[in-house]
C-alpha cells in the first residue's frame, strides 16, 4: 500500500524530538486512498503532545491524509 | 507557618540602618511567595518615586519551595519599580544566592535609600554588613563574580551587576554564576543607581521544613520523573532552542525587528546547528534540565545560548552565523544587558538607519556594528545615546513612523515571537504584568495547536489560566516551571511539595485566587503609577496591525486591531477590570485587596 517511489505523493515532516520517534525528519509516502494518519505512520506519538498540521491547518491523528497533502507533526513545546 | 525562613531582611544604603522583620503569617497566606511578596512590598512601599531615585526600593524574593531538594528550585524574583516601563518590573534568576538567603535565615532582602559610593552587601546568616565595591566597580560581571568569590570564598551566592547596570542602561539585568540574568525590566540598573554593585550571601542553616523526609522522598521521586520522560534526551541536548525550527516553521520567529516570521538562513541558527557547537551545558541549582547550552563562540570563548536570545539576536538582527551570535550574547552577559531587549534594540537601530532617520549606519546581520553599538549603549555615546532607554524612548527621539516599529508592551521590548499571524500569544504580550514578556502565558503553541486565527473567548480564558500557573503560582512558590512546561512534568507535584514544605497544601481554587490577586494588586501598581493610565497600554505595537507578513506561508496575514480590542475587553470582564483595564472595586475586595480601593478610587 505505501511506497516511496511513486508520482504523487504525500509529505511528512517531524519536528524536534518527534523526528526521533518517527526515525526521519522528512518522508514522502505514496498513498493508494486517504488514509488515517495514525495508520500511515505505524508508530506511537504522544498525541495529546502533538500538533498535527495539513495543509497549513490543525489535524490530528485521525485525519484522512491524500496525496499531496503536506503534513506537519510538531511537539507541544513550551519555549521557556 | 512551616516552610519559611519568616524573616524579611530589610539593608538602607543611606544611612546603614538595617532590619530584620517578621513575615506575618497573613501575608504568607495570601501572597505565598516571591513575586506575590514582591508585589505587595512594592504596592504599600514605593509610590510615586522617580525608579532610579533614593526612594525606589529592590526586593529579592523567594519562595515557600525556593532551595529545597525538589526539581529546579533554585530560584528567586528580583523586583523593583522599572526604570524601563515605569511600572512594576520584575524577574527570576536562578542563582544559588536564592538558596543561600533562605539558608542564612531570610525569605525576603529590601534593599533601600542609595549609597554615596559603590559599595556590596554580604550576608552570613546573621551577620550583615555593608562594603566597599570600588574596587570591582567597572568590571565585567563574570570578572566582579570571581572577586567576589576570591575574597568570600566559592559556597556564596553572589548576584552582580555589569557596567551596563552600573551606568544605568535601562534594560540592564542582575547577574549571576557567569551567566545566568534576571529582572529584564532593569533591576540591574536599579542596582546601578543605588551604587550597588553585588549582593554576596553565605547561609548555613537549615530552611524549616514540615515534613523534611517527605519532601526528600517525594523530590528524588520528581528528579526521577523528569529523567524518564520521552523528550528528556532531546531536552538535554537541545533545550529551548528546539524551538528555533518549529517558530520559523510556525512563522513566528522575530526577523528583521519583528517585520516577519521566517528566516531565510534559519537552519544555520538552529537547535541542530547549536549541537554540532555544543561543547557543554549550564544551569541553575537544584536542576537536573539544565537549559544554558555552552558553544565556543566566533572568539573561541564560552558562550552560553538558548531560544530567546538566538531569536533576538540572531534571526531578527539578520545575523546568521550562530558563533557570532554567541558573541553578542556574551558581551551582554558580561555587561549584564538583557539580551531580548538589546536584540530588540539593535535591530530598532538597523530600521531606523535603513530608513535614514538616523545619520549612523548600522546594516542588518552587520556583526563589527553590532559589537560596538554594545559598547556604545553601555558607555551611553554614539548611538547607545539614543537607545540606552530602550526602543519607547528611541522612537521618541528618532521620530518619524518608529513608533509603529519600536517593538515593544509598556516599554518592555517584546520577547522572541512574532505575533502577525498569533492574536492570542499577542495578547499574552499586551496583558503580561511587565511588559512584553513570555513567561506568564506563553499560549502560541496551545494557539497554533487550536484554531490560530481565532480570538475567541477560549483563547482569552486559556491566557488567564497559564497566567494563574505560570505568573502566579511559579513564580510565587517560587520554583523553574520548565520542568512542566518544557518535559511535561506532572504538575500535580507542586501542591504536594507544598505541603510538605509548609504543612498546607495548595487547592486549584487557592491558585486561582492566589494568581488573580498578585494580578490585579500589580495591575492596580500600573494604574497608580502611570500618569496617563488606559487600555492603551495593552496594546501590542502597531506594526502587527497594520504592516502585514510579506515572506513565508503566512504572506499577508496581519493583526485585526477591532478583534484584538474584543478579546482585551473579554480579558478585562473575566478579570473584573473596568473598560481601561483598572480594578473594579468588587474584584479587588473579592480579592482581600480592600486597602487598594481607597487609593485607588470606587470604580478601581
Amino acid at each position: 500500500m505505501l511506497s516511496q517511489s511513486l508520482g504523487k505523493m504525500a509529505e511528512f515532516r517531524f519536528l524536534g524530538y518527534l523526528g526521533e520517534i518517527f526515525g526521519k525528519k522528512r518522508v514522502r509516502i505514496s498513498l493508494e486512498s486517504p488514509m488515517k494518519l495514525r495508520d500511515i505512520l505505524e508508530v506511537e506519538f504522544p498525541e495529546d503532545r502533538s500538533i498535527v498540521l495539513i495543509n497549513q491547518r490543525v489535524g490530528n491523528f485521525d485525519s484522512l491524509i491524500r496525496n499531496e497533502d503536506k503534513v506537519v507533526i510538531m511537539p507541544m513545546i513550551s519555549g521557556g | 507557618m512551616k516552610g519559611y525562613a519568616g524573616k524579611i531582611l530589610r539593608v538602607n544604603l543611606s544611612d546603614g540602618r538595617m532590619s530584620k522583620e517578621e513575615i506575618p503569617e497573613e501575608m504568607m497566606r495570601k501572597f505565598l511567595g516571591g513575586r506575590g511578596f514582591a508585589a505587595k512590598i512594592l504596592w504599600d512601599e514605593v509610590s510615586g518615586v522617580d525608579p532610579l531615585s533614593e526612594g525606589n526600593k529592590i526586593v529579592f524574593s523567594t519562595g515557600p519551595l525556593t532551595g529545597l531538594p525538589i526539581p529546579s528550585s533554585g530560584k528567586m524574583v528580583i523586583a523593583s519599580k522599572s526604570p524601563l516601563t515605569g511600572g512594576y518590573g520584575d524577574g527570576n534568576i536562578g542563582s544559588m544566592a536564592a538558596v543561600h538567603l533562605r539558608r542564612a535565615g531570610y525569605d525576603v532582602l529590601i534593599v533601600e535609600g542609595k549609597s554615596e559610593r559603590p559599595c556590596y552587601i554580604a550576608i552570613q546568616d546573621e551577620k550583615v554588613e555593608i562594603l566597599d565595591a570600588r574596587d570591582i566597580w567597572g568590571k565585567m560581571s563574570f570578572e566582579a563574580q570571581d572577586s567576589l568569590e576570591a575574597k568570600h570564598g566559592k559556597n556564596v551566592g553572589v548576584l552582580v551587576i555589569g557596567p551596563g547596570g552600573e551606568n544605568i542602561v535601562r534594560f540592564a539585568t542582575v547577574m549571576s554564576q557567569r551567566g545566568r540574568a534576571g529582572g529584564r525590566p532593569g533591576m540591574g540598573a536599579v542596582m546601578g543607581s543605588k551604587n550597588l554593585k553585588a549582593i554576596v550571601v553565605r547561609g548555613t542553616g537549615e530552611i524549616p521544613v514540615f515534613d523534611v523526609e517527605r519532601l526528600r522522598e517525594m523530590g528524588k521521586e520528581g528528579y526521577g520523573e523528569i529523567k524518564g520522560k520521552e523528550n528528556y534526551d532531546f531536552w538535554i541536548r537541545q533545550g529551548t532552542m528546539q524551538v528555533f525550527e518549529w517558530a520559523n516553521e510556525n512563522n513566528c520567529l522575530p526577523t528583521s525587528n519583528f517585520r516577519e516570521g521566517t528566516f531565510r538562513f534559519s537552519k544555520r541558527l538552529d537547535g541542530y546547528a547549536l549541537e554540532r557547537l555544543k561543547v557543554g551545558r549550564k544551569g541553575c541549582p537544584l536542576c537536573n534540565m539544565q537549559c544554558g547550552n555552552i558553544i565556543k563562540d566566533a572568539e573561541n570563548m564560552n558562550a552560553e545560548l538558548d531560544y530567546e536570545n538566538v531569536g533576538m539576536l540572531g534571526s531578527n538582527i539578520g545575523m546568521d552565523d550562530l558563533r557570532k551570535v554567541g558573541v553578542l550574547n556574551r558581551m551582554a552577559d558580561e555587561y549584564g544587558l538583557d539580551t531580548i531587549s538589546l536584540g530588540s534594540c539593535l535591530g530598532f537601530l538597523m530600521e531606523a538607519s535603513e530608513k535614514k532617520l538616523i545619520e549612523a549606519r548600522i546594516e542588518w546581520g552587520d556583526f563589527d556594528a553590532c559589537q560596538k553599538a554594545i559598547e556604545d549603549i553601555v558607555k551611553r555615546r554614539g548611538l547607545g545615546e539614543i537607545i540606552f532607554e530602550g526602543v519607547r524612548k528611541a522612537s521618541e527621539r528618532v521620530g518619524g513612523d518608529s513608533q509603529d516599529w519600536a517593538m515593544h508592551v509598556k516599554g518592555l521590548e517584546i520577547s522572541a515571537y512574532d505575533c502577525h499571524a498569533c492574536p492570542g500569544m499577542a495578547l499574552s504580550y499586551g496583558t503580561s504584568p511587565i511588559g512584553a514578556h513570555h513567561k506568564d502565558a506563553w499560549v502560541i503553541s496551545w494557539e497554533v495547536s487550536t484554531d490560530r486565527f481565532s480570538y475567541s473567548k477560549e483563547k482569552v480564558e486559556k491566557i488567564i489560566e497559564l497566567q494563574r500557573l505560570r505568573g502566579g503560582l511559579f513564580e510565587s512558590m517560587t520554583t523553574c516551571r520548565l520542568p512542566w512546561i518544557e518535559v511535561d512534568f506532572g504538575l500535580h507535584w507542586y501542591p504536594k511539595y507544598l505541603e510538605a514544605a509548609r504543612g498546607v497544601g495548595i487547592s486549584q481554587e487557592e491558585i486561582s485566587e492566589l494568581g488573580d490577586r498578585i494580578y490585579t494588586l500589580i495591575r492596580s501598581y500600573w494604574v497608580r503609577e502611570s500618569r496617563s493610565w488606559s487600555r492603551k497600554m495593552d496594546y501590542p505595537p502597531s506594526r502587527w496591525f497594520e504592516e502585514p507578513l510579506n515572506q513565508g506561508d503566512l504572506k499577508g496575514y496581519k493583526l485585526d486591531r477591532a478583534r484584538y480590542d474584543g478579546m482585551l475587553s473579554r480579558y478585562y470582564e473575566i478579570r473584573g477590570w473596568d473598560e481601561d483595564g483598572a480594578p473594579q472595586k468588587e474584584t479587588l475586595e473579592g480579592l482581600g485587596l480592600g486597602d487598594v480601593v481607597s487609593v485607588l478610587g470606587e470604580n478601581g
